[in-house]
């Protein structure tokens, strides 16, 4: 176990610093630098270069790069250029709520896709079956932000019972003093999800069927529901640990789609915003950060995963 | 009632008997299943929708006419009504078709040729290679594709090619890691062995054993990177940063729509989100029934 | 007679797959008296694991009782529905099954796993039967049960892991025991100890046995009645004395003369089956094996003989007459007699002080972590044209000396010399071109073959990578090779899986002589196989070497196999080379105490001789990751001594030249009494 755990961490560093040469990457090796995409085509030479020379775009590129590092380190992200405020402090405001709305609408589809998941598996090849999982690749097929709107129009205006705007205020309890404006948005989002891991469930549960355990299981007397319940659910959902971990990148980008949607001021929505106005600082910020925590995110679940399988576990 | 059966299969298959070529097999698995079935029929149907449409019900997707903006469907000549600018609304949706399968096809399978080589190349080699490779990969992976293509987009401004490029960019990395797994277990499989103690090489091992065997996966992989390419198109327009107009797709139709929500204009969103959702979903159909038809293939003692 | 048990009338069992409808089972009937031993015998697909498997009502997918009926203990537990199977199964009723690792729950204790059917079925607290569950651990055997209780499978042993599954079975002192398979997993030690526990608890318990198995050894010793199964009947049922002394139906006479123990020494070809079993998804006319049967007279083809006789009952119209001797005389064929063991050949292969280190799992940051001993030092030399047997049990090291010999793996340490020249010396160019020389033949040609590759490709395929001949010449070898090797020249294009198991394993066998190969590695290269086939196969490599003049190095568990195939035999024991010699004197003159004890502990499928069986082998393999200092055997063997433990033995030849042992105590006359 340690050694795996020293393994992944390694590992993890690895694929961090690789993250930061990304984005900046991103920033430096595109067409026209980012001068151009600051200052815009209407940019004069002069100001090119006299931009050039404030942000220390004409150092070479390791030096760049190496200051870059050092800014990351003392937890300096730069200066929104929009804004007037830091991006680490906008970020401070925007990443928490981002992790409410991404985390409560993973527990929202996590607590719908096992059951329906299972059910699948247990009616597999009857019409509940076909039925659901033609569902699942509907709403699998179905942009995020359709979805939404689809929700907005039904749930907003032809009966309106939510607002098809997200609480607005900037401290973490107006989420929670709003909720109601809440629904829609983690709704949206859940239901992509709910997509995914139903399929995975199915499928889980299938393959954990045809294992002879559960012929064990059945020889000593146990009924079908309790099998299911008490061994085959455990073994299924243990890599859905691993997949949660997998599907982090997918969260966040359904967390983007959702925030702009709905407009509410997560880090997606910043980051939006960001798009839209050539924000530079903020997109890289926020680019980084979103990476990292990808990165830490799917670290946390393969130690979570280890931790509760114990063919991993016990292996030291 | 048992819902639940053990599946150990005794050794009541030993008996040998002639079984059908591998490749009706295939055939035949696939066409057993209807979802897979009704996901070519709808990918057919909207082909024809898009390229033959136009040549039934020409319109002008150029020009601009703002005298016959936002009309309803049923208005005479417009059967599903009209843009916001204009434009006869099915007219639209061929042309903005056109464009999304042109650039979903192109991104989808664009990405899956660099994503199996890649995979491949890390795959085989092994060692310091793959562990190279692989954590270019897992850093590239950790930065979620929407972000990547916002900032992208947000400096260079997209045409249909930058768009297959960039989309195909962010997309190779799925069918990298899978093919890469692929490889690594086809490497150590025994007929790999069996042919390396014949004095045979690298080259053979990896295009006369591992790609033919791991083609169905590459296959279906693929379908898949389509379906999310088209998604990709269509999520990139809604944050504002698709191919410029005259030129459209579905996901520009669709999310220019979304302003008229209040006004009650269905037209503008529907017909638009329903064709991504059912090109996207045909795709991910047929995906499936691949997956099933090539893994009995593969399973068929 | 008390009333029986267990009674199965007229079963019928049908398993309906997408495409086709097997009938697994076509009228099964016995009885089985409370206490009473049965053993079920019959090749893969005779309905042997069916009929365990529909007593309890655990068929697979799509299989169903279509007639007949299971009266239980009082109960008929076909018409009794789930419900009552619910209550039988676990509790009156237990089973073990074949595979002990994918049989248990890998995310959840052996104590909760044993003490499951207790909860179940009796009306007791978590508490007690916890503690129940940890008496029923003492009792099969398994060392500091309180620890065990809290462990997880994979942390076991795989005959630890079968002795949790029997703790399984047996926690509510069932009235019957199902085994199914229960050993075939097991090396040939661990096999006999669960074995004898399951007889040891038997008796304790007074509890009747189903035991279901392909091995005839493993039925001889342990049941007091035998059912024969063929293609999903019953063929043959008597006292297992009996059957073994003069069996009736002409099936069983036929599956005990293909028996590898029953040729003499390298005398006799031995008797094969021609043929398959039928197809159960077609019906069936007349004796089902009818077709295979050299008997068959027009009555058989037509019309289906009924099992008749009490004792000893048997369907077949001609059977073996009661007065015919021992089945083995009437069945050697002319007695073609083998090439006499070649021992005084030149020597084609030299092993010297061969060592392969594997390094423990764990990636590129667990360096330093240790090395697994595959191949401990081993030196040994094969003669041209003869057999070379590498016996030993799973871990031993055997195959990895094949994989290095083949050139699929490289020594950490000693040479490889074929013909001569030291396989490390060569350049490149030289070593393709010797592949030639030595080719693999692998257990599992199922894996060896790419799936979608035809079988001409295939067969091609070596002469391809070679260069040999244009394509009208590689066909015409394939051709002449799948005569060979006994198969139609239709059968280039085809694909591997639609052939046999035994049909495979001659493709395997003809590609490996496509390039005309003078050494062929054999890897377990019958293990996969049902005994009629395995006789097949024995047969043709036996054959092709008097054709060809091959040299084997034939690697197996099994010390028939070796027995009836090798001239020169080679005992290994992880990672060492404890013992080599002809093979007859390393059989009936063993001097080492490991070889003593495998011969001991294996099954001889011949009930009158069992009980006489010297000192079976106890304990299990150390862990070649760190293995016994001196000698590796010490730690399991009966006459160890100080010496033992503190130097590495030497090899000597106390018997004479030719025959080696690594032991500081060897045997004197083959026995262990008369040692030390």
């Amino acid at each position: 176990m340690t050694g795996f755990l020293v393994k992944r961490l390694l590992q993890a560093l690895v694929v961090l610093f690789l993250v930061t040469i990304i984005v900046f990457l991103l920033l430096h090796a595109l067409p026209g630098g980012p001068a151009r995409a600051i200052l815009g085509p209407k940019g004069t030479p002069q100001q090119i270069a006299h931009f050039n020379e404030v942000q220390g775009y004409n150092n070479p590129l390791p030096v760049q790069y190496w200051d870059y590092l050092v800014r990351l380190f003392h937890g300096n992200l730069g200066e929104s250029y929009k804004l007037n405020e830091s991006v680490s402090s906008l970020l401070g405001q925007r990443l928490p709520k981002t992790l409410i709305l991404t985390v409560l609408a993973t527990i929202v589809a996590v607590a719908v896709a096992v059951p329906l998941g299972l059910l699948q598996a247990v009616r597999r090849g009857k019409p509940a079956d076909y039925l659901l999982t033609a569902g699942a690749f509907l709403a699998y097929a179905t942009p995020v932000f359709f979805l939404g709107l689809i929700l907005i129009i039904v749930f907003s205006q032809a009966i309106p019972i939510f607002p098809a705007e997200a609480p607005q205020g900037t401290s973490i309890g107006s989420i929670f003093s709003g909720f109601s404006g809440m629904i829609l948005p983690i709704a949206t989002m859940a239901l992509g999800i709910i997509a995914m891991f139903s399929r995975y469930m199915r499928s889980a549960t299938l393959d954990n069927l045809t294992e002879e355990y559960v012929r064990t299981a059945m020889a000593k007397g146990q009924s079908s529901r309790r099998i299911l319940a008490k061994h085959v659910l455990r073994n299924a959902l243990i890599p859905l640990v691993t997949l949660l971990g997998l599907y982090l990148p997918t969260l966040f980008s359904g967390a983007l789609v959702v925030e702009s949607m709905f407009n509410y001021p997560g880090m997606g929505l910043l980051f939006w915003n960001a798009a839209q106005g050539s924000d530079f600082p903020v997109l890289l910020g926020v680019t980084l950060v979103v990476g990292v925590a990808t990165v830490v995110g799917s670290l946390v679940t393969d130690i979570v995963y280890a931790v509760l399988d114990p063919r991993i576990r016990s292996v030291s | 009632m048992s819902v639940i059966s053990p599946a150990v299969a005794p050794g009541h298959e030993e008996a040998a008997q002639a079984t059908p070529s591998l490749a009706r097999r295939t055939v035949q698995v696939f066409t057993r299943n209807k979802l897979a079935l009704a996901g070519v029929v709808v990918l057919v149907l909207l082909l024809l929708f898009c390229y033959v449409g136009p040549l039934v019900h020409p319109t002008d997707q150029v020009h601009t006419d703002l005298s016959q903006a936002s009309l309803a469907p049923g208005a005479p000549g417009h059967l599903l009504g009209t843009t916001d600018l204009g434009y006869d609304l099915v007219g639209r949706l061929m042309v903005a078709g056109q464009s999304s399968l042109e650039v979903g096809l192109a991104a989808g399978v664009l990405a899956t040729l660099f994503g199996t080589v890649w995979g491949a190349v890390s795959g085989y080699f092994g060692g310091w290679v793959d562990a190279v490779m692989m954590r270019v990969t897992d850093a590239a992976l950790a930065i979620p594709a929407m972000f990547l293509l916002v900032v992208v987009s947000a400096i260079i401004t997209p045409s249909k090619t930058i768009l297959i490029l960039i989309i195909a960019a962010v997309a190779w990395l799925s069918p990298a890691r899978l093919v890469r797994g692929e490889a690594l277990s086809l490497r150590d499989r025994e007929y790999v062995q069996a042919m390396r103690m014949m004095g045979g090489g690298g080259a053979r091992a990896v295009f006369r054993h591992i790609v033919p065997n791991a083609i169905g996966t590459v296959i279906v992989n693929a379908t898949f990177q389509v379906a999310d390419a088209i998604l990709y198109v269509s999520y990139l327009a809604f944050l504002g940063l698709s191919i410029p107009p005259p030129a459209t797709d579905w996901g520009s139709m669709l999310s220019s729509g979304i302003t008229y929500t209040q006004n009650g204009y269905w037209w503008m969103i529907f017909p638009a989100g329903i064709a991504i959702v059912l090109v996207v979903g045909a795709f991910n159909f047929i995906g499936d029934g691949l997956r099933d038809a090539f893994e009995v293939r593969l399973q068929k003692k | 007679m008390s009333e029986p048990l267990l009674s199965v009338d007229d079963l019928h069992v049908e398993i309906a797959s997408r495409d086709r409808t097997v009938h697994a089972l076509d009228g099964v009937n016995f009885d089985l008296a409370p206490g009473e031993a049965l053993g079920v015998v019959g090749e893969s697909g005779s309905g042997k694991t069916m009929t365990a498997l529909s007593l309890l009502g655990l068929l697979p997918s799509g299989g169903s009782v279509t007639r007949g009926s299971v009266r239980f203990d009082g109960d008929d537990l076909i018409a009794g529905g789930d419900r009552k199977l619910r209550d039988v199964r676990g509790n009156t009723m237990g089973v073990v099954f074949q595979d002990p690792l994918t049989s248990l729950n890998p995310t959840m204790t052996i104590g909760a796993q044993v003490a499951e059917p207790l909860l179940l079925h009796h009306d007791i607290g978590k508490k007690e039967a916890w503690a129940r569950a940890q008496d029923m651990l003492g009792l099969v055997g398994m060392p500091q049960p309180a620890e065990r209780m809290k462990n997880y499978p994979h942390q076991l042993s795989g005959g630890m892991r079968q002795r949790v599954a029997i703790a399984m079975a047996l926690v509510c002192e069932p009235k019957l025991l199902i085994a199914d398979e229960p050993t075939t997993a097991l090396d040939v030690t661990t096999q006999h100890q669960i074995l004898e526990l399951i007889d040891d608890l038997r008796s304790r318990l007074g509890m009747a046995m189903i035991l279901v198995t392909h091995d005839l050894g493993v039925i001889a010793n342990r049941v007091d009645r035998v059912a024969v199964m063929y293609a999903g009947k019953i063929a043959e049922t008597a006292g297992v004395r009996s059957l073994f002394r003069a069996p009736r139906h002409r099936y069983t006479e036929a599956l005990f003369a293909a028996l590898p123990e029953k040729a003499v020494i390298g005398a006799t070809e031995l008797r094969t089956i021609p043929g398959l079993p039928p197809n159960l998804a077609v019906e069936q006319h007349g004796c089902r094996f009818a077709a295979r049967c050299a008997y068959a007279t027009d009555v058989c083809r037509t019309e289906e003989p009924a099992l008749t006789g009490d004792d000893h009952a048997f369907a077949c119209f001609h059977p073996v007459p009661l007065d015919a001797a021992d089945p083995l005389d009437d069945v050697a064929p002319g007695g073609q007699r083998h090439t006499p063991a070649v021992t005084s050949g030149a020597p084609l292969l030299e092993i010297t002080d061969l060592r392969k280190d594997f390094p423990l799992r764990g990636g590129p940051f667990a360096r330093g972590r240790g090395t697994v001993s595959a191949v401990g030092g081993v030196t040994l030399t094969v003669r041209k044209g003869e057999t070379f047997g590498v016996v030993g049990e799973s871990g031993c090291g055997k195959t990895t000396i094949g994989r290095m010999v083949a050139g699929l793996e490289d020594p950490t340490s000693g040479s490889i010399t074929f013909e001569g020249r030291d396989l490390a010396t060569m350049t490149r160019a030289e070593r393709r071109r010797h592949r030639k020389s030595i080719q693999l033949m692998f257990q599992d040609s199922t894996a060896a073959m790419d799936p979608r590759m035809r079988v001409g490709t295939i067969l091609r395929e070596p002469l391809v990578i070679q260069g040999a001949g244009d394509r009208a010449e590689q066909d015409k070898i394939v051709a002449e090779l799948l005569d060979a090797v006994g198969l139609p020249r239709g059968a280039v294009d085809r694909y591997p899986h639609e052939f046999s198991g035994g049909q495979r394993q001659r493709l395997g066998l003809a590609r490996a002589l496509t390039l005309s190969p003078e050494l062929i590695v054999a890897d377990e290269p019958v293990s996969a196989l049902d005994v009629s086939v395995q006789a097949q196969i024995l047969n043709l490599m036996r054959e092709l070497q008097r054709d060809r003049e091959l040299t084997y190095l034939f690697i197996s568990h099994d010390l028939a196999v070796i027995r009836y195939l090798a001239d020169t035999v080679g005992v290994m024991y992880l990672g060492k080379l404890v013992e080599c010699g002809p093979a007859d004197q390393v059989y009936a003159r063993p001097l080492h105490p490991y070889t003593r004890g495998l011969l001991d502990t294996v099954n001889v499928p011949d009930p009158e001789a069992a009980g006489d069986g010297g000192t079976p082998l106890g304990g299990e393999t150390p862990s070649a990751a760190n293995p016994p200092s001196g000698c590796r055997f010490r730690t399991r063997c009966p006459i160890a001594q100080d010496i033992c433990a503190k130097v590495e033995p030497a090899v000597t030849t106390p018997a004479g030249e030719g025959h080696q042992v690594a032991c500081h105590f060897p045997l004197a006359g083959g026995a262990l009494q008369d040692a030390a």
